[in-house]
């Protein structure tokens, strides 16, 4: 059973560069950005997430809300192990599938075909264990013949079509999701849904970035909304999305 | 003025950092292991170990990327070979006339030190930029950070492998002054102690490069600097004899000789083999330390 566990989870990222002091006034002012603060040798920090904790267990798919630079993201990353929290504890079990950026390993120089192969390695996947999902996923990016021209030829929807089909391949337990759906006329959405709905039941564990209440609506049984770097709410999605719009 | 301050703020910068790191741990579950806490030397080497398991994957991105540079270009890849070629060449018979040596001798001692070194400076100049370069990767997917180095070092390698192609007309041409001898079996092992360095001093560069972004300019030009002063168009025996140790004090020159030696056909030299020896002890020892202490920061640099 995949469960995650943050206990006091903090991300700081640290500003280097010195002309970021000269901002440090604008940042403060940003009313929407993760909120300033200083580290020991008063280095200028921007805390991303901020002492957040936060169980999930086999069944919740979550929702993440929040307006941009609450952290959506970084949640999502941190999830996802990609950051490494600067205090506090993470503990995740569970198989973990990032769609964060669908368009991640699309080159552009190669056909269609290749891209399934390039994307397929990167999820850790054998040449084999691809050859045999390949005409899946060609079935389901619906190109055809496209599949064999290099993906500089594509349009963008077409792209997000081949990206998607790529990065739906693998059940993970835990399905990371920012900001999926795009591009894509209505017959591909269409498909897209079914393909994603399998997907999120046959996942344990779903936490979904989106600015579209429908979706959330549609696909979440719980909602988190961030603040700051702070959760200001978890629990139902009805009262999550009604005081995220009160303000 | 503002100079002098920011050495300060960074000096004060890495003490703060020192203090964070060792005493923290990161507790990561893993899908076949379950739940449990680790340390982070413990995460350094599951990164480390991680990394060899998904060869597959940076083989893919280093043969993608040696495939994307020719992509569209008739000859492809062969480029590789013919860029390498036009430059041996023409060097190898202006440098002979201009030194006065004796072409046939000069012309595969040339070439053997300008294949060393494109390798050893190409690999160094890549990887002090690898994570840099690799943002994109890092921040959307989770892989071990050493796989991109491999990816650096299996490119340059597969390159070299290319290039080695330019010394079979020379050894034709120069098959009566060229000794090709049991000891050509030596390149073997040299690449695999090449490679062995490239991962643990690329380690190191590519995360102080990532951290302090003047190093990979001061590492460009530095490594021109280090072409002229190592014994890669030159021969030390040129020198006169009581300047000679000072050359043999540069690692580079030993490295090189880790390649040269078995194309020429000799055996390298033994204090050679102990600058490598001590070069790679530190190299892995550093950089084990380095990645143990400061791995988990590396993403927050990008």
């Amino acid at each position: 059973m995949a469960q995650i566990d943050l206990q006091n989870v903090y991300v700081e990222f640290p500003l280097y560069d010195m002309s970021a002091r000269s901002l440090k006034k604008n940042f403060l002012q940003l009313a929407t950005g993760g909120a300033v603060g200083k580290d020991l040798n008063h280095r200028i920090v921007i805390n991303a997430l901020d002492n957040l904790s936060l169980s999930l267990r086999h069944g919740d798919q979550v929702g993440l809300i929040g307006h941009n630079g609450s952290g959506k993201s970084t949640l999502l990353r941190v999830l996802a192990n990609i950051y490494e929290p600067t205090k506090g504890q993470v503990r995740i079990q569970g198989h973990i599938s990032p769609m964060l950026d669908t368009i991640l390993g699309v080159e552009s120089e190669f056909s269609g075909y290749e891209n399934i192969y390039i994307r397929g390695t990167l999820l850790g996947l054998t040449r084999k264990q691809i050859k045999k999902q390949a005409a899946e996923i060609a079935e389901l990016t619906g190109l055809g013949d496209y599949l064999s021209m290099p993906t500089r030829t594509y349009s963008s929807g077409m792209k997000i079509r081949l990206a998607f089909a790529i990065s739906t391949t693998i059940q993970p337990d835990i399905l990371l999701i920012d900001e999926i759906f795009g591009a894509g006329d209505a017959e591909f959405m269409e498909r897209a849904k079914q393909k994603m709905t399998s997907l999120l039941n046959g996942s344990s564990i779903v936490v979904m970035a989106t600015h579209s209440d429908d979706l959330i609506k549609e696909f979440c049984n719980k909602a988190l909304l961030l603040e700051s770097g702070q959760v200001k709410y978890f629990g139902s999605v009805d009262k999550a999305l009604a005081l995220y719009h009160a303000k | 003025m503002p100079l002098l301050k920011n050495v300060t703020i960074s000096f004060m910068s890495i003490k703060q950092e020192a203090i964070i790191t060792d005493e923290q741990t990161v507790s990561v579950a893993l899908p076949q292991a379950g739940l449990m806490t680790k340390s982070q030397s413990q995460l350094a080497r599951q990164d480390l170990y991680d990394s060899l398991k998904h060869w597959r994957i940076w083989l893919m991105l280093a043969y993608q990327d040696i495939k994307l540079r020719y992509r569209r270009s008739v000859l492809g890849p062969f480029w590789i070979t013919i860029s390498m070629a036009i430059t041996v060449y023409s060097m190898g018979y202006l440098y002979s006339h201009l030194f006065r040596i004796n072409f046939d001798d000069y012309f595969p001692y040339l070439a053997g030190g300008i294949l060393g070194w494109s390798l050893i400076s190409t690999t160094i100049l890549d990887l002090v930029e690898v994570f840099i370069l690799s943002e994109n990767m890092i921040k959307q997917i989770k892989l071990p950070y050493t796989l991109y180095i491999h990816r650096v070092a299996a490119r340059n390698t597969i390159i070299f492998f290319h290039h080695l192609l330019i010394l079979v007309p020379v050894m034709i041409i120069f098959h009566h002054s060229l000794k090709t001898n049991s000891y050509l079996f030596y390149l073997l092992p040299g690449l695999l102690i090449i490679y062995v360095n490239s991962i643990s001093y690329g380690i190191i560069f590519a995360m102080i490069g990532t951290r302090y972004r003047d190093i990979p300019q001061i590492i460009k030009s530095f490594i021109s600097v280090v072409f002229f002063v190592t014994p890669v168009i030159w021969d030390p025996a040129v020198l006169p004899p009581d300047k000679r140790f000072l050359v043999s004090l540069n690692p580079f020159y030993s490295f090189i000789e880790l390649v040269r030696s078995p194309l020429t056909g000799h055996a390298l030299a033994f204090h050679h083999v102990l600058m490598v020896f001590a070069v790679t002890c530190i190299g892995l020892l550093v950089s084990y330390f380095i990645l143990a202490a400061r791995r988990a920061r590396i993403v927050y640099w990008i």
